[in-house]
């Protein structure tokens, strides 16, 4: 699920973050432009052609990674399968989407149904359109596995490779799948939302992918991943809360479920990062400080549904605003994870990698301070429409 | 860019000079968003150019976020990023002038503060815009 950080104009980058970061009043004209990746000049927005999604605007960059590093994950492999395979649950115990929804081979089932409805109507549109925006997040799968398989040393090299990172990757996109499949089975029965719009957002995003900036390293890959795994798992966790507040137990079940998934996802990614941490100190904080300064970009910066050339940044508002992923949020992960990986405690850093330490550990402060210099602000309330809900206006 | 190592102090006498005789009136917002070129001499940038104390003021804030040695040279056309600066820097310099100048600085013109002369203009623009409410 993709929530950008919100503040001021550290979010023109951000963000592309969800941030990260980035939280911000809304406005990032860097989205809609139409420019090309590579090309030397940029297209004007007048000449914009109509139904056009944003694209990535940072220059791409690629193997930032020296090839002699990708020895060290060679050699990990068999840690990797004793530590960190053991996070995934065989199949058998897995929960799948049809244990939360109405049972269509049962004869209760238009019954269970309008249950489900009856509950949905209950439950506000600016709850939708966060709950929309982060089934359309898990929904965009496929680049999600597509940019694990960009990491040097541990991609998939067939589709089918035997190495214990390529059996992680497939089996985490095994379980992932199943978070979009439940979220979209409960929003296509809820009768709240526009399934139609929704699923031109879900194409336009798996046609425009994401960068997140790992330029093939796992360093910054897992680093990544670790922030993000964390990040959904708040955010579940929120979503699943409100749902509760609202009365609709089901719906709070299955956003917990997805949650709970992410936080052993979590477990994983992290352990990774501080095993590198172990290995390569000064390599990894200097990974952390950079894709810190790159600021997380979110999965689902890229979304359109054409019509919104600013949706992300309206969905991630609204997100904010109900506290389901905020620019607080941001502050405590990049905290936690400081904490977690013990990048205070470092030693035998090189001169840069102090540097790095000294950032990522002063990081999360000045976070929450911009943070709370810009709640503080009064701001005009807006209010948009968007398409998931028929054009129904909701507050920024 | 100018690479005269001129301290604060020198530049703006100079600039105090340039303000007196030049009638030039620019739209400082309009400026930097219109495809017209933008001359970086300082004999350009003058419009209600700053006082001097407020260009100081300015370099010593961005020195201080930046934490620059005291010899690193902050001139007014410096730009933040060259100085080290990264987004966060630039935003945390402008929530400093907020704060040191009593002021409230717009997103949109927050995105428009690159130098520390543009930063200075901006503050005066908004503090004769209190005062005048006042």
């Amino acid at each position: 699920m993709a929530i950008r950080i919100n503040t001021v104009s550290f979010q023109s980058e951000l963000y592309r973050s969800f941030t990260i970061p980035q939280p911000k009043p809304i406005r990032s004209p860097k989205f809609a432009m139409a420019s090309t990746i590579g090309s030397s000049t940029a297209k004007v927005e007048s000449t914009k052609k109509p139904f056009t999604p944003p694209k990535e605007v940072h220059q791409q960059v690629l193997h930032s990674m020296p090839p002699q590093k990708i020895e060290i994950f060679k050699s990990m492999e068999g840690w990797a399968e004793d530590n960190i395979l053991v996070h995934l649950k065989p199949v058998e115990k897995c929960w799948q989407a049809q244990d939360f929804l109405p049972d269509p081979a049962s004869d209760g089932f238009m019954e269970q149904v309008e249950e489900l409805r009856a509950r949905a109507k209950e439950i506000p549109d600016d709850y939708f359109v966060v709950l929309v925006g982060d089934m359309i997040t898990e929904e965009a799968l496929p680049t999600y596995q597509t940019m694990l398989n960009t990491l040097d040393g541990v991609r998939d090299e067939t589709g089918a490779s035997p190495t214990s990172w390529a059996i992680w990757t497939r089996a985490w996109t095994a379980e992932e799948n199943r978070h979009g499949d439940l979220l979209h089975q409960y929003l296509y029965l809820s009768g709240r939302v526009d399934m139609r719009q929704i699923q031109k957002t879900i194409q336009y995003l798996i046609g425009s992918g994401m960068d997140p900036r790992t330029e093939n390293s796992p360093y910054l890959g897992f680093i990544y991943t670790s922030f993000q795994e964390r990040a959904t798992f708040i955010s579940h966790g929120n979503t699943a809360r409100h749902a509760k507040e609202y009365g609709d137990l089901k719906l709070a079940q299955m956003c917990g479920i997805i949650a709970a998934d992410e936080k052993r996802h979590e477990t994983a990614y992290t352990k990774i990062v501080e095993k590198l941490f172990e290995i390569d100190p000064d390599g990894t904080v200097l990974a952390f400080a950079d894709m810190m300064r790159k600021k997380i970009s979110m999965p689902a910066h890229l979304m359109y549904d054409g019509r919104d050339d600013n949706l992300f940044d309206h969905f991630s508002a609204v997100a904010q605003r109900l506290g389901v992923y905020t620019a607080k949020d941001y502050a405590d992960i990049l905290e936690f994870l400081v904490g977690r990986w013990k990048v205070a405690d470092l030693t035998g850093l090189s001169g840069e990698g102090r540097k790095a330490q000294d950032y990522v550990c002063g990081l999360a402060p000045r976070i929450r301070r911009l943070e709370e210099r810009n709640s503080a602000k009064a701001k005009e309330s807006v209010n948009v429409p968007f398409s998931w809900i028929f054009d129904r206006q909701v507050k920024l | 860019m100018a690479t005269v190592p001129v301290t604060c102090v020198r530049l703006t006498t100079s600039m105090q000079m340039v303000g007196k005789t030049s009638s030039l009136k620019l739209v400082p917002m309009g400026r930097i968003k219109s495809g017209f070129p933008c001359l970086r001499t300082s004999r350009f940038q003058i419009s209600c150019s700053a006082k001097p104390e407020t260009v100081n003021k300015v370099c010593d804030i961005v020195k201080t976020q930046l934490a620059l040695s005291s010899d690193t040279v902050v001139a007014p056309d410096s730009k933040f990023a060259t100085l080290g600066a990264d987004s966060l820097d630039t935003v945390e310099i402008v929530m400093t002038l907020e704060e040191e100048f009593g002021i409230s600085v717009e997103e949109e013109n927050s995105q428009n503060i690159t130098t520390v002369q543009e930063a200075a203009d901006l503050i005066e623009k908004l503090v004769e815009k209190k005062n005048a409410t006042a």
